[in-house]
């Protein structure tokens, strides 16, 4: 057998067991079913709060007193419309799934009360939430008093006021002789645009794509970090196990520490991919389909825009950096934790890498935010760096802010840094049979590479 | 055609783990490599493993050197034994015969029969850290050879097994033998290395002190053991005054004398019976390798740090 395929097989071979290994373990699955859930959770929470207010939250009954006010419009009707917003997808709901009548749904019953006196009665006995009257000021503004149990800082106060401020100036508009039919163009959103001042400037999109690539940005960066802090750690486990449990004389006498190391590394990548989809997928499972969710639990809802920008260029540079990142950061994990001797002790020793890992997103994260410009060359230096670029030539690149040189520049810096800590890592990893119960130093790390 | 170890030397910082070692191992041997703890043992077999690369000096079989041949050429038993604690026995076995190359319903095969063999059979789809001391050594045992090594190298197999699973383990060494295989098996237990080994290697702190076949050892050290039972004198004193005798031990029924090369050990016979000593035994023999393991190491194989646990290395040379 050629030495090629001999390590291909071992890397596949230690992989296959850390991958299935994990898989199999109770642990592994209760946490990525809670974290499954967790996404699809946080995913749908709109969805779901709004189901909360409007179909367990109980219907108020509000009582209308109109007295001499003689409004323009008929108030009943005005603000049982005004109160109990109209849905999008009420029509969808109330025409195609089988949601049941839209009544259901109205936060408020709006009636109306013929006496004041014994209408604050009913609220008082409950019968109703609250009475709102209308008055006539002096000046011929509509005012109004709202009678209920509502505490003044309620939700529901404020919606009434809205209402009524709503109905104060469609009642104005009126009296100044502008039919309703008009009202509706008065109230129309202005046209307004962001642009770039410079004409060579390398944001070309609208303000809406450079907020869906920030979005974006964020988004990816976290997907990586979160990676690197999660399953590196379980990499850097994985060694620490072997070398305590003593396993690692056996293995090593059966492949080399590279193959070891490489396997590992790729195993545990797989399996966090394996739980990162399956996490991901339901969130995005849960967005994709809220509309459908919203219109089964609620009759009709508002859809969520996927961040504009999502290209697929954006998507095959995000698995190129995923993977490099992860393989080096887990590649040296690895490394550092094959020096301890107890499981206890990974953390402490993984901690350095760590700090360089949560800096790289950190510079990421604030130089996509803008709070670092990030055309500024400290930005744009970083981003081409080994441990950083992962972060910073992502956002960047999610941002559409690059010459296409910087990033192939930034991955070839990744695999050669990849390559040289898988030397390093498989050095270390050999040498820690060697160092059996000697606490984690940098003179030992620097004894331990240079001994075989 | 032969194992060869050439000049080996590794300095772990301020300590020479090995000075200098050579030697031979012809194929279908047994052999005994022995030392006391921190002599070079584990050093030695790793650097023939090559999990160790040497400061100078090489390893070969048949000719090729160590580092070029295929990992499955070697079988190893470790002195820090070690199972992945929480992996079913059988899941483990097959994943270590994988990474020398053997199909896993092939390891599966061979691992029943060798469970079976050590009347463990039930204990597959166990977790290793279920197991006992003994029950982990025998599976780390199969671990050695699932993947039909022509070298072994054993450390301290023994260590641990009551004496069932000595004689079970005992059985297996001689089968792989009549196999073929070449054994290096490093040992404190003497008595081993008298009923299986044909040549031993003793070294002491990184340096040879005795080599060769049993047979011709014993001879070369040119001694005999006299063993001597007088009825009611148990203490011998007067043998102290005889030339070229030294006491080793005095027991209940007799006492053991090493009669040094120059002196006939019928003297002492004669020198009993001219006493008027009622002689209850007399026996002539050759040193036992205890013995002589003894005399040349300077005390009995002891317990003590290993290299394993000595100074990391410091950089004295490069490796390679």
């Amino acid at each position: 057998m050629s030495p090629v395929p001999v390590a291909l097989r071992n890397i596949l071979v230690v992989a296959r067991r850390e991958y299935l290994w994990r898989l199999r373990s109770r642990s592994f699955q209760l946490a990525t079913l809670v974290l499954v859930v967790v996404a699809a959770g946080v995913a749908l929470s709109p969805i779901l709060l709004r189901f909360v207010n409007e179909r367990i939250a109980p219907v108020d009954r509000l009582g209308i007193y109109v007295d001499e006010a003689a409004p323009t419009v008929d108030v009943v009707t005005a603000l049982d419309r005004l109160l109990n917003v109209p849905d999008p997808g009420a029509v969808v709901a109330a025409g195609g799934t089988g949601v049941g009548a839209g009544a259901a749904r109205r936060s408020f019953i709006v009636v109306a009360v013929d006496d004041l006196e014994a209408g604050r009665a009913d609220v008082v006995a409950g019968r109703l939430a609250g009475v709102l009257a209308l008055e006539r000021t002096p000046d011929g503004d509509l005012g109004f008093v709202l009678y209920s149990r509502y505490l003044p800082f309620d939700r529901r106060t404020q919606q009434i006021q809205q209402a009524a401020g709503t109905l104060t100036i469609q009642d104005r508009l009126a009296r100044v002789g502008i039919p309703p039919g008009n009202q509706a163009l008065l109230f129309a959103p202005a046209p307004f645009e962001t642009r770039p001042a410079g004409p060579t400037d390398a944001r070309t999109g609208s303000s809406e794509q450079l907020i869906g690539g920030t979005v974006l940005g964020f988004a990816l960066t976290i997907l990586i970090f979160m990676a690197i802090v999660l399953y590196g750690q379980w990499v850097a486990m994985s060694v620490a196990e072997e070398k305590s449990s003593r396993v690692m004389e056996i293995v090593l006498a059966a492949a080399r520490p590279t193959e070891l190391m490489s396997g590992k590394v790729v195993g545990v990548g797989a399996l966090g991919l394996t739980q990162y989809v399956l996490v991901v997928a339901a969130a995005l499972v849960a967005i994709v389909f809220q509309d459908r969710i919203a219109a089964a639990l609620l009759g009709g809802g508002g859809s969520i825009d996927l961040p504009s920008g999502l290209s697929i260029p954006l998507l095959a540079a995000f698995g190129v950096f995923f993977v490099l990142g992860f393989g080096l950061y887990a590649t040296l994990y690895a490394g550092v934790a094959s020096l301890v001797s107890r499981q206890e002790d990974v953390n402490q020793a993984i901690g350095p890498l760590m700090i360089v890992a949560t800096l790289g997103y950190l510079i990421a994260s604030y130089a996509s935010s803008g709070v670092i410009p990030i055309d500024s060359p400290l930005v744009v230096i970083l981003s081409l760096v080994p441990f950083l670029s992962p972060y910073i030539m992502l956002s960047r690149l999610a941002l559409g802010q690059v010459a296409p040189w910087e990033p192939v520049l930034a991955v070839v810096l990744l695999i050669l840094s990849v390559g040289g800590a898988l030397w390093v890592a498989g050095r270390l990893y050999a040498a820690g049979v060697l160092l059996y119960g000697q606490r984690p130093g940098l003179r030992s790390l620097v004894r331990a590479v240079r001994a075989r | 055609m032969s194992l060869v170890l050439n000049s080996l030397s590794k300095r772990f910082g301020a300590i020479q783990a090995l000075d200098g070692i050579s030697f031979t191992v012809e194929p279908g041997q047994v052999f005994g490599f022995l030392g006391a703890n921190g002599a070079g043992k584990t050093t030695t077999m790793r650097i023939v493993l090559d999990i160790l690369r040497p400061d100078s000096g090489t390893v070969t079989w048949r000719g090729r050197p160590a580092h070029e041949l295929p990992r499955r050429t070697w079988g190893y038993l470790p002195e820090e034994r070690g199972l992945y604690p929480r992996m079913k026995v059988l899941d483990q076995l097959v994943f270590f015969a994988a990474l020398y190359g053997v199909p896993a319903a092939e390891a599966t095969r061979r691992v029943r029969d060798w469970l079976a063999r050590f009347r463990i059979p039930e204990y597959a789809d166990r977790r290793a850290e279920e197991l006992s001391r003994g029950n982990q050594q025998k599976i780390q045992f199969i671990a050695a050879i699932l993947h039909d090594p022509d070298v072994l190298l054993m450390d301290e197999p023994f260590v641990g097994l009551d004496p069932v699973n000595v004689a079970l383990l005992k059985e297996a060494f001689i089968e792989l033998r009549d196999l073929g295989k070449t054994l290096v098996l490093s040992t404190h237990q003497m008595e081993m290395v008298e009923e299986l080994c044909e040549s031993i290697v003793i070294i002491d702190r990184g340096r040879i002190v005795v080599s060769g076949p049993v047979g011709e050892v014993k001879r070369a050290s040119g001694r005999r053991v006299v063993r001597l039972g007088v009825a009611g004198d148990p203490a011998l004193a007067w043998l102290a005054d005889l030339d070229g005798v030294r006491v080793i031990r005095s027991g209940r029924d007799y006492t053991e004398l090493y009669v040094e090369a120059g002196r006939d050990p019928g003297s002492i016979l004669r020198a009993a019976l001219a006493r008027g000593e009622e002689v209850t035994r007399f026996e002539i023999a050759d040193p036992s390798i205890e013995q002589i393991f003894i005399e040349r190491v300077g005390a009995a194989p002891r317990e003590e740090t290993t290299l394993a646990a000595a100074p990391g290395p410091t950089p004295v040379s490069e490796g390679r």
